[in-house]
């Protein structure tokens, strides 16, 4: 509540000298908080330990501890750390009021005090601390949500890896925020033909989450095995277009046969494969013409390119998130390193080239933190 | 980023300068609204100066493109630089928004 209710509040009032002592107290009695006392400044630290009032208010010159080594001894332990200290002393000084204030006090009243004025000042700071706790508290329970969000996405993306014949696969999934709205799936279908889908929708954290739940729910509930592109493009972006806008969602669809390392590739504003030949040794961004993003306007026609892959070949599908991963210095990863991280070392592992993609990508952005989600899916045929 | 805005001869010009991304995103859709309110039918976005382009900068534009054609009014993007220009054609934008080589051309496709 960020009414003037302080019932439950409590004051600490610290002062060497019982009748400045009763003065104060008798004082901020009318504001109905309840009230702690410190002859000194040792015991008002206990006090504050123990009893976590809200608000305390401080003499500066005490015998023993004065009060700029109680606040700073306040100010250094987590648990007393962020209640609120007003000085009240004597000392008009500047230089001491500025050395209180840079001690963390949110506030300095001069001896003799105004009555109203002490009052005033009390309420404003129990204001503004329960309207700071309020907001903490409220920031906790959001993050808790979007958390509790991220983890119910994280169980939408396959458990596990399909095991295939002749193709090994790995992946990496993260979220920039919490919850995101990169997503990869994979069909498994009749005749050893497999659906690989990598898709994006756009912007982060909530409500990208459920524009990337939508297309899982899609790509799940498609009514035939999803063995043509251009179709399962189609039927994804029928039903985007009733729910994204104005947003929307890229995607790239590829089957590939793997009895006859045959693929199909859709592309709906998504970045092509890159695809690494090894007959070659090098990887090169697979042109294939595509359509816009899902969920803006119904398709005409939805092309869809052929490829074969050979034994070593490589093919990785990827968001934005990657190549448009920024450094300090506000430079793009781009896909000219990516393509290069692809032709690494030809006894690698999918699972191991990921690794290094990704430490590579980490070591550019040099501790700039991704600002969009990663995902990348890499195949390589044996 | 800075966004600019004239109006001659009933186009509302608006350049862009800077990078359209997540951060700019909401002050750029925040200018596009206001301009479309005030029933705004023919709108140019003048890109020479635009030097990056996230997806949440393309989904403004495609605000700004949808909403134009619901109020059937004209809109055009001019003076792509090659790195705005790819994202286009990556993305497929460029197949649902008229895209003019210079000012001069996206003034003559609207006007």
């Amino acid at each position: 509540m960020s009414d003037n209710n302080n019932e439950n509040e409590a004051l600490l009032l610290v002062d060497d000298n019982p009748t400045n002592l009763q003065v104060l107290y008798q004082t901020l009695e009318t504001t109905g908080c309840k009230l702690l006392v410190a002859k000194n400044g040792e015991t008002a630290l206990s006090i504050a330990q123990k009893a976590a009032p809200d608000l305390i208010l401080l003499d500066i010159m005490m015998p023993g501890i004065d009060g700029f080594e109680v606040c700073r001894r306040l100010k250094v332990n987590p648990d007393t750390a962020n209640i609120p200290v007003i000085f009240l002393s004597a000392l008009t000084d500047t230089k001491d009021k500025v050395q209180g204030l840079q001690l963390g006090a949110v506030d300095y009243v001069s001896k003799p005090f105004q009555p109203d004025e002490v009052i005033a000042r009390v309420n404003t700071h129990l204001t503004i601390h329960r309207l700071k706790r309020e907001v903490e508290q409220k920031k906790d329970a959001l993050e808790d949500e979007l958390e509790a969000a991220s983890d119910v996405q994280r169980r939408l993306l396959p458990k596990n890896l399909p095991e295939i014949a002749g193709l090994k696969l790995a992946v990496h999934y993260e979220t920039s925020l919490y919850a995101g709205g990169d997503y990869y799936d994979i069909a498994q279908m009749a005749d050893n033909q497999w659906g690989f889908l990598v898709a994006d929708a756009e912007g982060h954290s909530a409500p990208a989450a459920v524009m990337m739940a939508m297309t899982c729910a899609l790509f799940r509930s498609y009514p035939q095995p999803p063995a043509e592109p251009a179709e399962l493009l189609y039927f994804l972006n029928e039903h985007l277009c009733k729910v994204a806008d104005p947003s929307f969602v890229t995607a790239l669809y590829v089957v590939y046969d793997a009895n006859h390392h045959t693929l199909k590739i859709g592309r709906a504003g998504h970045p092509p494969p890159m695809i690494y030949r090894s007959s070659e040794k090098k990887a090169i961004e697979y042109p294939c013409g595509g359509v816009f993003p899902l969920g803006i306007d119904p398709y005409e026609q939805v092309p869809v390119t052929e490829a074969e892959l050979q034994p070593g070949d490589r093919i990785l599908m990827y968001t934005d998130g990657i190549t448009e991963r920024f450094s300090m210095d506000g430079k793009t990863y781009g896909e000219e390193r990516l393509l290069r991280q692809l032709e690494g070392d030809p006894g690698s592992q999918p699972q191991e080239m990921l690794a290094a993609i990704m430490k590579d990508v980490n070591k550019f952005a040099n501790g700039r933190p991704a600002d969009d989600d990663q995902a990348l899916l890499l195949a390589i045929v044996e | 980023m800075e966004i600019s805005q004239k109006e001659e001869n009933g186009i509302v010009f608006l350049a862009f300068k800077g990078r359209l991304d997540g951060k700019s995103a909401p002050e750029a859709e925040q200018t596009v609204k206001n301009i479309l309110e005030d029933g705004n039918t023919r709108l140019l976005f003048d890109l020479e100066l635009l030097e990056y382009l996230s997806s949440a900068g393309l989904r403004v534009i495609l605000g700004a493109a949808k909403e134009m054609k619901r109020q059937d009014g004209k809109f055009v993007l001019c003076s792509l630089n090659a790195y705005v220009k790819e994202v286009f054609e990556v993305s497929g934008f460029g197949a649902i928004i008229p895209i003019a080589e210079s000012v001069e051309a996206g003034i003559k496709e609207i006007a």
